[in-house]
C-alpha cells in the first residue's frame, strides 16, 4: 500500500514538474515571439494563453498526487463512539499504530479504566505481597519469554 | 515488548510489572536528571507521568532504589511540598514499612499534613487506602464519605467507595456509589458493565426477596445491554448478558409473580431468548477469532476469553443433558 501510494505520488510529481517546465518554456518562447512580432508590426494583441495540453497535464498531475496521498494515509479513526470503543477492546494497541508500527502517543486504552483501577487508592502492600507470591510460585520463569 | 509507561500500571499482571521495573535503570539513565523549568527547555509532561508509574511498578517489584531515584527527580522539579510528591513519598514509606508500628507512623504523618492543609486530596486518598489496607474499613469508609462531601465529582473516590461497600457485602450501597460514577461518566462502558455485575451479584446473593430479585435482574440486564450499546464486541458486556439471560430463562421455567413495578419489569421471554442467542453468537465469534489470533482481535485478555469459553461449554453441556 505504501509503495503503491509513493509511486503514484512520485509519478504525479514528475508530471507536475513537466507541466511547469512546459509552461515556463512556452511563456519564454511566446514572449520572444511577441517581442519580435511587436518590433515588426507594432501590434501586441496576441493572447498570452497556455496551450490546452499543458493545462490538462497540470490538472491531471494534481489529481494523481492527491490520489497518491490519499492512498498513503492511515485508515481514518472511527467517529462513532461504539465503533471506537469496540476497536479499543477488540484490537488493543494493534489498532492504533501508525505507518512505522509505533503506537500512537495519545492512545491510552480505555480512557475510563482508571475508574476501576483507581491508581490513587492503590494498596501497595497488597500488591507487593501478591508479586512476591507470584515470584515464589515460579512466575519468574515466565518473564524471560 | 513492555507496555507503555504512560498508562497506569496498577492493573497489569506481575510479569509486565516486572518488565517495566526492569526498564527502570535504562529510563533513569536516558532521561536527564534535572530539567530546568524555563519555557525554553524541552520538557515533556509525559516524563513526569512516566516517573510516577515507574515508582508504582518498582515498589511492586521491590526495587526501592529506583523508586527513590524517581522520587528525587520529581522533588527537584516540583519541590517537596507538592501534593502529589507528598503522596508518592508516603506511598514509598508505606511500601517500606515492616510492621504495624511503622504504618501507624505513616498514618500519623498523613494526618499531620492534613491538619495543615485539609484539602490535600492525594494525601487524603493515600490515608484512606492505608486505613483500608490496615483493615480499618469503617474508618476508611467514613473518611471517604468526608472526601466525597467536599469533592463530589471525584469518579475514582466514588468507585473506591463502591468497592469498599462491595467488599463488606453491602450491595445496595455499592450500587448507589457506582450509579453516582455513572452520573458523572455516562459513556463509560466498563462502568455500565461493572454496575451490571454488582446488580447481578446483589440479585443472586441469598436473602434477596422475589420482587427485589426481579428488579435487580432486570436492571443488570439493562446495564449489560447498555455497555454493549456503547462498545461493539465488548467481551465483558456480552459475558454478563449471557450470564443474566441464562439465569432469567432458567428461573422463568418456574412460575414467578410479576411485580407491578412498571419501570423495572423484565422484558418478555422472547426478547430475553433473543438476547441470549445474540450473546452466545458474539461470544463464540470473539473466542474463535481471538484463539486463532486473528489480526484485529488481539486486544482481549486471555483469561477473559478462557472464562467466556468455559461459560459457553457449560451452556452446551447443559443443552445436551436437556
Amino acid at each position: 500500500m505504501t509503495i503503491l501510494s509513493k509511486t503514484i505520488t512520485a509519478f504525479g510529481g514528475i508530471l507536475l514538474a513537466h507541466a511547469c517546465y512546459s509552461a515556463q518554456e512556452h511563456s519564454a518562447l511566446h514572449s520572444l515571439r511577441v517581442a519580435t512580432a511587436a518590433s515588426l508590426t507594432s501590434s501586441s494583441t496576441v493572447a498570452n494563453s497556455l496551450p490546452i495540453d499543458v493545462v490538462i497535464e497540470t490538472i491531471v498531475a494534481t489529481f494523481i498526487i492527491l490520489l497518491g496521498l490519499v492512498l498513503g494515509t492511515r485508515p481514518l479513526r472511527p467517529i462513532q463512539w461504539r465503533v471506537w470503543a469496540g476497536k479499543i477492546e477488540r484490537e488493543g494497541e494493534d489498532g492504533f499504530k501508525d505507518n512505522n508500527g509505533e503506537v500512537n502517543k495519545d492512545y491510552m486504552g480505555n480512557p475510563f479504566n482508571f475508574i476501576e483501577s483507581r491508581p490513587n487508592f492503590v494498596d501497595i502492600r497488597k500488591q507487593r505481597k501478591e508479586f512476591a507470591e507470584w515470584v515464589r510460585t515460579g512466575g519468574g520463569g515466565q518473564s524471560t519469554r | 515488548m513492555a507496555p507503555s509507561l504512560i498508562r497506569s500500571p496498577v492493573q497489569l499482571p506481575p510479569a509486565e510489572a516486572l518488565a517495566i521495573s526492569q526498564q527502570a535503570p535504562a529510563i533513569l539513565q536516558s532521561a536527564p536528571s534535572a530539567v530546568s523549568s524555563s519555557i525554553l527547555s524541552k520538557e515533556k509532561s509525559e516524563l513526569w507521568i512516566e516517573y510516577e508509574n515507574l515508582i508504582l511498578s518498582c515498589l511492586r517489584t521491590g526495587d526501592e532504589r529506583a523508586a527513590h531515584q524517581c522520587l528525587d527527580r520529581l522533588v527537584t522539579r516540583f519541590g517537596e511540598d507538592n501534593e502529589r510528591v507528598l503522596a508518592l513519598r508516603g506511598l514509598i514509606k508505606e511500601a517500606e514499612a515492616q510492621n504495624n508500628g511503622e504504618l501507624e507512623k505513616v498514618l500519623k504523618e498523613y494526618e499531620e499534613i492534613l491538619s495543615k492543609n485539609d484539602s490535600n486530596i492525594p494525601i487524603m486518598k493515600r490515608r484512606i487506602a492505608l486505613l483500608r489496607s490496615m483493615g480499618r474499613v469503617s474508618d476508611a469508609a467514613s473518611a471517604l464519605v468526608q472526601l466525597l462531601d467536599f469533592s463530589p465529582t471525584d469518579l475514582e473516590a466514588w468507585s473506591e467507595l463502591s468497592d469498599l461497600y462491595f467488599s463488606q457485602g453491602l450491595y445496595p450501597q455499592a450500587i448507589y456509589a457506582m450509579e453516582e460514577v455513572l452520573v458523572l461518566a455516562p459513556n463509560a462502558w466498563n462502568v455500565h458493565a461493572r454496575l451490571g455485575e454488582l446488580q447481578y451479584m446483589a440479585a443472586t446473593a441469598s436473602g434477596a426477596g422475589n420482587g427485589a430479585y426481579q428488579k435487580q435482574m432486570a436492571e443488570a440486564l439493562k446495564r449489560f445491554s447498555r455497555s454493549i450499546e456503547l462498545c461493539d464486541d465488548y467481551l465483558r458486556g456480552y459475558y454478563g448478558l449471557k450470564l443474566v439471560t441464562k439465569r432469567i430463562l432458567k428461573d422463568s421455567a418456574k412460575p414467578t409473580k410479576q411485580t407491578d413495578d412498571g419501570d423495572f419489569s423484565l422484558p418478555d421471554t422472547r426478547t430475553i431468548e433473543r438476547l441470549n442467542e445474540l450473546a452466545t453468537a458474539k461470544l463464540a465469534e470473539i473466542i474463535r477469532h481471538s484463539s486463532a489470533n486473528d489480526r484485529g482481535w488481539r486486544g482481549y485478555n486471555a483469561a477473559e476469553v478462557a472464562a467466556a469459553r468455559e461459560l459457553l461449554s457449560e451452556d452446551a453441556s447443559s443443552d445436551i443433558k436437556r
